[in-house]
């Protein structure tokens, strides 16, 4: 046979089609860019601004005066940790109760009513979680207060951490529950002792994913925690928080002092997020390996 | 049934209990303060009205409904576009080994604190923005009523570009999820046809992963309509109603937080709590819209065997 | 079989839809007429050609230097035991395996003469001409039925117009023997069929580019045994028109269908290697190779 040229026998592609999938292909990659350049403009300021302002001192430094530069985080710092940490004693078990329940227990009203309300709580923005916690909390107390803050960040957490174990105990393999059942092993053993290490990972990835998602926020802090500018361990009294205190330097950027602390606790805080997150997923690769399918 | 079940099942029952009560109290409660305002105004007079002067006691919602609605159109109709070429740029053209550490990059950014974004905002984007935003309203585009004068830097605009940036991973990650969900069979099939690779995207990556790419979009709007911290920076707060984009505003969640410490004149935190609600019921609106839409979009692929 | 048939082949009805791409596009009637011009002298020459081929996945050999030829009019069963490469030198015959990452080969693969993996080559054009049906059937789960055989072709701009596309689908339809099942249906969506309709759909689809080859990848391991023989009817009807390449682990049905058998089994690096080439009758009654004889006689595999 004599080798004819390849157009003549193959039908290539028309011009039309194969502009377009280059236009298609230039404007991809003009869209990613721009999408791309202002987060790396963000992380290179914040990386640049950030160190420049940053220094040991500012993590374990008591605060400084409201106008006058130096002075440490160490109030926000310890009112992030205090708060945040009794957000998850709080929202942990209530959030793992949840999932159980849901899953449990599927077919009743209650459940469903627990579902709904949970699921509601993740859909409300996070201020308006800081104003119905400063209806209920901080009008009954009389006063703001770190735990006010705890109780809104845990609102923020229960819907993540509830939504997250459902998930997990939704995939224990059907075998897993037949073969609890064929032991004849009383529920609360097979759920004690099989269930949850079995997703152990799973939900220990969402409460880690919960804590990096509260630790950041701002919104419902304002009107809860209120912020303070002393070092104080009381969760009775007002708190700051990392987020607050980016936010209350913030507002006063005319000084160049406040700009610097709030490009310190910003860099500070983001790293804080960051680990959290990366932990997370490093995680979500472990809970795969676990789970057999 | 044992001893250990019944604990457990009434463990689980009273905590879930204890929970759904505290959502309820807490509803209701907040419901209970902010109707106090109807000694003030009526609902409707509230919704509708456009003038908000706490210090002769007038209150009304509509600077600040107009104010996130502008600002969530604006982020949507930046960050919509940018982020489904990034995605599509990520899943589909970049090497391998360059797009998975670009997409971790990205969804790693969706989970930066929005105070950051706004403090960039504020001392990086709006100082850049003042000239750009003068050329425009200077410029022939000036006699348009949505682009003029007057100019100060923070803007509906300038609310709504940082809130693109912040959505942008968001939607990014979502998107870039459900397309990359698209089962294999499905691209070789339309490949083993001689569909050019756009043709592939357009004839059966896209119309797969539809439902997925609105849901990422209406997860970016809500976080945009939510949006406390970083739109205050930025928006410039002003309780007005201005066509321009260029002008300062205001919104929801941004009035709450500024004014409410500080609300001590008569109905004012009232009516703060009622703007709370307003934002809770429209973000709520929004959500439900979204679960009917994507719930169609699974209807209309369904019964497919999406494998 | 006989000229006046060959003229009557789906693809010289498609002269009268003809190309309307400005490009050095061959018209569809052109290639018909190639065809029916070789056609008397060439009912057992060669469509594909392939020889040394290898391929990688990565580092891994996965195909180890094989040889054969795909008749014109014919159909060459691709058989042998699982992991024996069968699938990958499959799809090495229409450039789909540099879809899977990683993958690439050495050799040459030539259709009609000419190297499908030469540089001028799109692998877009090779895909229009060599077709292909997978395992799992897998019509596209957004669109109706029509619309699954339609869009192949508007893709390629061989049709304009509903009534064109009705025509086209019609034809497609037909030739799948699918025609009378679905026509007062073709609104619905093709996931909604049966196993086997869905496969016989995707032929449909397939048939819809006017390709020369059609390419079978274990078309009936998803489907029950009536699905299967109605795939196996097809193919031999096929067979009368266009080069069919069917890779199958079910010996039987290589026997039933095919003209010649491509036997392959693993080395010891586990890469893929062709045992057996022959026409099918010979290598199922009469083997030349103790391995093929063990394999189709059931002693592994």
């Amino acid at each position: 046979m004599s080798a004819e040229a390849p157009e003549s026998v193959l039908r290539t592609t028309s011009r039309r089609r194969t502009v377009s999938d280059r236009i298609i292909f230039g404007l991809c990659l003009t869209a990613g860019a721009i999408a791309i350049l202002p987060l790396v403009l963000v992380i290179a300021y914040l990386v640049i601004e950030g160190l420049n302002a940053w220094s040991p001192a500012f993590l374990l430094e008591k605060p400084g005066g409201i106008t006058s530069s130096g002075g440490g985080a160490l109030h926000a710092i310890v009112g992030s940790l205090e708060m945040t940490g009794l957000a998850l004693l709080i929202s942990a078990p209530f959030g793992i109760a949840v999932a159980l329940y849901v899953i449990e227990y599927r077919a009743g009203r209650l459940a469903i009513a627990v579902r709904t309300a949970v699921d509601l709580v993740a859909g409300i923005p996070s201020i308006v979680i800081g104003l119905f916690v400063y209806s209920l909390v901080v009008l009954t107390m009389g006063h703001f207060s770190g735990l006010a803050g705890s109780i809104a960040l845990a609102l923020i957490m229960l819907p993540i951490i509830a939504r997250t174990s459902e998930e997990m105990f939704k995939i224990v393999p059907r075998r897993m529950r037949e073969g609890t059942m064929a032991l004849a092993m009383p529920r609360w053993r097979a759920v004690v002792s099989v269930y949850v290490p079995t997703v152990a990972a799973g939900i220990v990835t969402g409460i880690v994913l919960a804590v990096s998602r509260a630790v950041g926020e701002t919104a419902p802090l304002i009107f809860t925690a209120l912020g303070s500018n002393f070092l104080s361990t009381n969760i009775f009294k007002p708190m700051n928080a990392l987020p607050l205190f980016i936010y209350q330097n913030a507002l006063n950027i005319g000084s160049p002092a406040a700009r610097e602390r709030a490009w310190a606790a910003a860099l500070t805080l983001v790293a804080i997020v960051l680990i959290f997150n990366v932990l997370s997923r490093w995680l979500t690769t472990r809970v795969a390996v676990r789970v057999p399918h | 049934m044992s001893v250990g079940d019944a604990i457990l099942e009434w463990g689980v029952r009273i905590l879930s209990l204890v929970a759904l009560g505290f959502v309820v109290v807490m509803l209701i409660e907040t419901a209970v303060r902010a109707s106090a305002l109807l000694k003030n105004t009526n609902p409707w007079a509230f919704l509708t009205g456009t003038t908000w002067d706490p210090s002769s006691l007038v209150y009304g919602a509509m600077p600040f409904i107009y104010g996130t609605v502008v600002t969530s159109v604006i982020a949507l109709i930046v960050a919509v576009p940018l982020s489904l070429g990034a995605a599509l740029l990520i899943n589909e053209y970049l090497p391998r080994f360059f797009a998975g550490p670009v997409a971790y990059a990205i969804e790693l950014l969706a989970a930066v604190p929005s105070v950051v974004y706004g403090f960039w905002g504020v001392v990086v984007l709006v100082p850049a923005l003042v000239p750009i935003e003068r050329a425009i309203a200077g410029s022939p585009a000036g006699k348009i009523p949505i682009f003029g004068p007057p100019v100060f830097g923070p803007s509906y605009l300038a609310a709504g570009l940082v809130l693109a940036v912040m959505i942008v991973p968001i939607v990014t990650a979502v998107a870039r999820d459900s397309i990359n969900a698209t089962p294999r069979l499905q691209r070789e099939a339309a490949l083993a046809l001689g569909a050019t690779h756009w043709e592939t995207i357009r004839g059966v990556v896209l119309p797969f992963a539809r439902g997925g790419i609105f849901a990422g979009i209406i997860l970016g709007l809500s976080r945009a309509i939510g949006e406390t911290i970083a739109v205050l920076f930025v928006i410039g707060n002003q309780p007005q109603i201005n066509a321009s984009v260029l002008a300062p505003g205001y919104t929801l969640p941004s009035v709450v937080a500024s004014e409410f410490a500080e609300a001590n004149q008569p109905f004012h935190s009232e009516a703060l709590i009622a703007l709370g609600i307003v934002l809770f019921i429209l973000s709520f609106a929004v959500n439900v819209a979204a679960r009917l839409v994507v719930s169609r979009f699974e209807k209309r692929a369904g019964g497919a065997d999406v494998r | 079989m006989e000229s006046d048939e060959v003229t009557a082949t789906p693809a010289s009805i498609g002269v009268t839809v003809g190309s309307p791409n400005a490009l050095p596009v061959v018209a569809v009637g052109d290639r018909a007429r190639d065809r029916a011009a070789e056609a008397p002298a060439t009912n057992a020459e060669a469509a594909i050609e392939v020889r040394n081929l290898s391929a990688y996945y990565g580092t891994k050999k996965a195909v180890h230097d094989v040889t054969l030829d795909a008749r014109q009019r014919s159909i060459t069963a691709i058989i042998g035991p699982s992991g024996s490469g069968k699938s990958t030198v499959l799809r090495a015959l229409n450039r789909m395996l540099e879809v899977v990452p990683s993958a690439r080969i050495e050799g040459s693969v030539r259709f009609r003469g000419i190297d499908i993996y030469g540089k001028e080559i799109e692998p877009a054009a090779v895909r229009r001409t060599i077709g292909m049906v997978f395992q799992q059937p897998n019509p596209f789960p957004t669109m109706s039925i029509f619309d699954n055989v339609a869009a192949a072709a508007r893709f390629n701009g061989l049709v304009k117009g509903r009534a064109q596309a009705a025509e086209l689908v019609e034809r497609c339809l037909r030739q799948a023997a699918l025609w009378d099942e679905v026509k007062d249906q073709l609104g619905k969506s093709g996931a909604s069929l049966s196993g086997g309709q869905q496969q016989r759909l995707c032929i449909a689809r397939a048939l819809a580019v006017n390709p020369e080859v059609i390419l079978m990848d274990e078309p009936c391991s998803a489907l029950d045994p009536i699905a299967t023989l109605q795939i196996e009817e097809l193919a031999r009807e096929l067979s009368r028109e266009y080069a069919i390449v069917i890779v199958t682990h079910n010996m039987q049905q290589a026997a039933r269908v095919s003209n010649e058998t491509v036997f392959m089994s693993m080395n010891e690096d586990r890469s893929g290697y062709v045992v057996e080439v022959g026409p099918t009758a010979g290598v199922f009654t009469n083997p030349r190779n103790k391995l093929t004889e063990d394999y189709i006689t059931g002693r592994f595999g």
